[in-house]
């Protein structure tokens, strides 16, 4: 028995599946003011007696971390970073980060010690709170982030974030941003974590407890904790889940699922949601936290309707709802979904009347207001194509077979989804499946995710070491050492850390591999190695959905 | 805070490779490519990044004449290359971006107009496609183009050796001391273009010190007479102190200052083979400072291998903006008496060696001048031991805005060509439209 719990923006849903199959599922209002009361009301609506003892996992999507991220309510961070030369970097991160001057080269090798003593006024003086620690390169070489990070604790930090820990891949500004908004948000989700636990214990509920992630996998609460930022924007990715939960389109798909306030967008290739290629953003600053290459945009069912001065109309992304055909006060675009055909449920002559104080024929005006909202999707859509089309490109090869995605179907879920999507499929000529979608379906995605784990491992034969950035070690190589070896290695160590969280052991897959012959005066001096492999990702196992939306 | 300043066009060619172990292999641009992600510039607003396109084949045509056929010569990377070119040259015509970096491979300032093979590991003239490409696609009239790359950019000089419309100034390790072994200042052009191709070979050793009192002393001041419509910058990098190719003594922040000067309004990557130690530092000081930001902070963290410039450079240097500011000032007049010499028509002998693949190959040119345009010339062209044997041909170039006059005269030139039999190949090259006629 699997429990899934998704705290969204209206409401937080708890559903429980047994065998595929959803076997009970409640609805509580979001308490926005105190997130972890709403979970528990879910959570109470759906519990049975007997239900503790069968419970194999709880998986919790929580709205914690990014409200209090996009709401700026977190703790201070001291943050230092360790730039060597490049770019100036002052303004690239939320706060102006202290300087260390110590500095790893490209390949790994330390160019530039810290001066300890210039930072005796730091380290000598007695510190509190959390903080951040940064070094370009760091991923080939950790040593001297380490090292800054121990003397920050011994000075008295409660706790030290260090960006290569957090990602393994390039990307300074990224690895530093990730540090910080994990120091962040730290105090706040232990906080959160050990309440969820307090509450469960006391309704003797033993099963791991995990989070989602915003990549759409689940990590145990104890391994969330030493990356908190990851536990941000987990709705969106919930939502991802559901679809597949419920859908897993096998060709070249975009999904929308259409909420009360929201759209969300995202693509599907292989029955498998794409991924951005590089992070989230946070409060305008590019992190390396992974999630789905989607959007979401202001428009839904309740989206209120806005005749502008010169002409058509502005659908979203302020929220009236709920529909005039359901008793609201205002029409909203479901009203007008309803009255250009698309949709019927509710009062449809309580919707037309709504659709009056627009002046004209409210049919025709219905139209226009549905092309106005099938507009602003569409024209998403194409950004998003145009944007995955743009990845860089570093092979020949990559460039005469393109990277363009092209899609075949749309599929559509959530409580508004039916005429909205059908009137973009007919905008974009392309066929559209609405499969039997719960109503739940976010907290079905929860409940289904997999642990997700990817890691890194860069081989330099000259220098005669490996180092997987994930684990921070950096070790000689093995005899023989050839992409065989590297794989096997990383397997393992993805594998091993699988063990450690106490999860089933798990099938990784590679999905990125580089080899490049070294030269050195005129000769050749070794070979670099560079792969990424990953458990593989996805869902526990499909669900068959039973409540149709409409 | 300024938006797209800079498009960037990031073409490492990982599967691409003249042989393994050779300088143009896949490995170049790697440690680029990591410095350039791990410094986060992707992420950047005043960066925006462009992929690469496939160059057509009539885009290589407006400048070269492949023997037998440029098709038969070429691969997918270089149609890559040059694509990556047009692209940067497209951002900024549309004005999408306000300068464009094209940090691409295979390179090409050592391809000339005719190919036989390749030569200085190049093989089409990336930099050369472009311009013509400017011209055809958005009528873009004076060009500059200043190669800052080690090596004479012997190909982009042969190209251009008869265009007045381009200005090309070249800055490059003294001949007699480097491949190709040209570049000298009395190679100023023909009689037609005298004075737009400019060589300045410097003294091994010449450091960030000589290469910006060449700049400030001179280039700047021809730039300025010259007011070219577009600037374009063959960003070659192996003036670098490490680069294991030459001997000069340039740093990072030597190259970025320079291109801050320069503000280019499209650089391309062309040689560097200092993989490790260079181009990582100097493509990200060119990158900031072409994207109008602080590039003050890439400093190499090897510094050792620099030494400091010997005296006898700045002499060089002085010597170079007197003799050659002496070329470029009194062109106009210089090119009247030598019209006046040659009498409508001029020819020069060119010996051509192609290092890569050992062809030797031997050319006469002709320019023919007219009152009413820029004129014609006729190339027949001899070439021993390359893929497809020993190979010959006749061509007639017939440039945009050829006269009628001029069209039909290289057409009976090349029909009177074909008629003597003594040639494999018979081809007329249309410059505008970048068709080749065979005839």
């Amino acid at each position: 028995m699997l429990l899934g719990i998704d705290v969204g923006g209206t409401f937080t849903d708890a559903v429980v599946l047994e065998q595929a199959e959803v076997v009970a599922q409640a609805k509580h209002p979001t308490t926005h003011a105190n997130v972890l009361e709403g979970i528990l009301a879910a959570l109470d609506k759906v519990l049975t007696e007997d239900m503790p003892a069968k419970l194999e996992r709880v998986v919790i999507s929580s709205t914690i971390v990014t409200n209090a991220l996009t709401e700026n309510k977190v703790a201070p961070v001291f943050l230092a970073v360790m730039t060597g030369p490049g770019m100036n970097v002052s303004g690239k991160f939320p706060v102006e980060p202290y300087y260390v001057e110590g500095c790893v080269d490209h390949r790994g090798k330390i160019t530039a010690k810290p001066d300890w003593q210039k930072h005796a006024a730091l380290l000598n003086k007695k510190q509190s709170g959390v903080c951040a620690v940064s070094g370009k390169f760091a991923i080939r070489e950790p040593q001297q982030e380490e090292l800054l990070a121990d003397k920050l604790r011994k000075a008295g930090y409660s706790k030290a974030f260090l960006g290569s820990e957090l990602s393994g891949e390039l990307n300074f500004v990224r690895r530093t941003n990730s540090a910080y908004f994990a120091a962040a948000v730290y105090e706040l989700f232990l906080d959160f974590c050990q309440k969820v636990l307090r509450a469960l214990y006391q309704r003797k509920i033993t099963a791991p407890v995990h989070i989602l992630k915003a990549d759409g996998g689940t990590l145990p609460i104890q391994v969330a904790l030493e990356q908190p930022v990851e536990a941000v924007f987990t709705g969106p990715a919930a939502s991802v889940l559901g679809i597949e939960a419920l859908a897993a389109p096998n060709m070249n798909s975009i999904s929308l699922d259409v909420g009360g306030t929201t759209t969300d967008i995202a693509f599907w290739e292989k029955g498998l949601p794409l991924m951005a290629k590089r992070g989230a953003n946070i409060n305008g600053y590019h992190t390396a936290v992974r999630s789905f290459h989607m959007r979401s945009i202001g428009i839904g069912g309740d989206s209120k309707i806005t005749r502008l001065a010169e002409g058509g109309y502005q659908v979203g992304p302020e929220r009236e709802g709920p529909a005039a055909a359901v008793g609201g006060a205002v029409a909203t675009l479901s009203d007008a979904l309803i009255v250009a055909g698309y949709v019927s449920f509710g009062d449809t002559n309580k919707a037309l009347e709504a659709l009056r104080v627009f002046g004209g024929d409210p049919i025709l005006e219905a139209r226009k207001i549905v092309q106005a909202a099938v507009a602003t999707i569409t024209a998403t859509i194409k950004e998003m194509l145009t944007e995955w089309a743009k990845q860089p490109v570093y092979t020949v090869d990559d460039v005469i077979k393109g990277t363009e995605f092209i899609p075949e179907q749309l599929i559509g879920v959530g409580g508004g989804s039916l005429g909205l999507i059908k009137a973009v499929g007919g905008a974009m000529g392309l066929p559209v499946d609405i499969p039997k979608g719960a109503v739940v379906a976010n907290a079905i995605g929860a409940a289904v995710a997999r642990p997700t784990l990817s890691a890194g491992l860069r081989a330099d034969t000259t220098e005669n070491f490996y180092i997987i950035p994930e684990s921070g070690k950096k070790e000689r190589l093995p005899r023989g050492f050839n992409k065989q070896i590297a794989m096997e290695l990383l397997s393992t160590w993805l594998r091993n850390e699988t063990k450690s969280w106490l999860l089933p052991d798990q099938e990784t897959e590679l999905i990125s591999y580089e080899h490049f012959n070294t030269v050195h005066s005129y000769w050749d001096s070794g070979d670099i190695y560079s792969l990424r492999m990953q458990l593989k990702p996805g869902i526990l196992h499909k669900v068959a959905g039973k409540e149709v939306s409409f | 805070m300024a938006k797209d300043n800079l498009g960037l066009v990031f073409f490492p060619a990982f599967d691409w490779m003249l042989s393994p172990g050779h300088p143009e292999r896949q490995e170049r641009l790697l440690y680029t490519r990591d410095q350039l992600e791990e410094e986060g510039l992707f992420d950047c607003e005043e960066i925006r990044e462009y992929r690469p396109r496939l160059a057509q084949i009539n885009d290589l045509q407006r400048v070269h004449i492949g023997v037998p056929k440029i098709e038969k010569l070429i691969t997918p990377a270089h149609l890559t290359s040059a694509g990556g070119c047009l692209v940067a040259a497209d951002a900024v015509m549309r004005r999408e971006v306000k300068r464009a970096f094209a940090l691409v491979r295979p390179p090409g300032h050592h391809a000339m107009r005719v190919v036989h093979g390749i030569r200085g590991f190049c093989t089409v003239n990336i930099e050369a496609i472009m311009v013509e490409y400017l011209r055809s696609r958005y009528q873009v009239g004076r060009v500059a183009v200043i190669d800052t790359d080690v090596h004479h950019g012997d190909g982009s000089s042969e190209i251009f050796y008869n265009d007045p419309h381009t200005l090309y100034i070249s800055f490059h390790q003294d001949g007699r001391t480097l491949y190709p072994g040209t570049g000298f200042p009395n190679e100023a052009g023909t009689p037609g273009a005298w004075g737009t191709n400019i060589n300045l070979p410097l003294l091994p050793g010449t450091g960030d010190e000589g290469l910006h009192r060449l700049y400030d002393g001179l280039i700047s001041h021809i730039l300025e007479d010259f007011k070219p419509d577009i600037i374009i910058n063959s960003a070659g990098q192996d003036n670098h102190f490490s680069d294991p190719l030459a001997n000069m003594q340039v740093t990072a922040q030597g190259y970025a200052r320079l291109a801050d000067k320069l503000q280019a309004d499209i650089a391309v990557l062309e040689g560097g083979y200092s993989v490790e130690s260079a181009l990582p530092y100097v493509n990200t000081g060119i990158i900031l400072a072409m994207a109008d930001m602080d590039y003050s902070r890439v400093v190499e963290p090897d510094l050792s291998g620099l030494r400091p410039q010997d005296p006898r450079c700045n002499k060089r240097v002085d010597e170079l903006i007197r003799e050659v500011g002496d070329i470029y000032f009194n062109r106009e007049k210089t090119q009247k008496e030598m019209l006046a010499k040659c009498r409508g028509v001029f020819s020069r002998n060119k010996s051509i060696y192609y290092d890569e693949e050992g062809i030797r190959e031997t050319q006469r040119e002709t320019v023919h001048y007219c009152p009413h345009c820029d004129g014609y010339f006729t190339i027949s062209t001899a070439a021993d031991n390359t893929r497809f044997g020993d190979q010959n041909a006749f061509i007639s170039v017939i440039p945009r805005h050829a006269c009628p006059h001029c069209q039909a005269a290289a057409k009976d030139e090349a029909l009177h060509a074909k008629r003597m039999q003594r040639y494999q190949y018979v081809l007329i090259q249309h410059v505008i439209d970048g068709y080749i006629e065979e005839v």
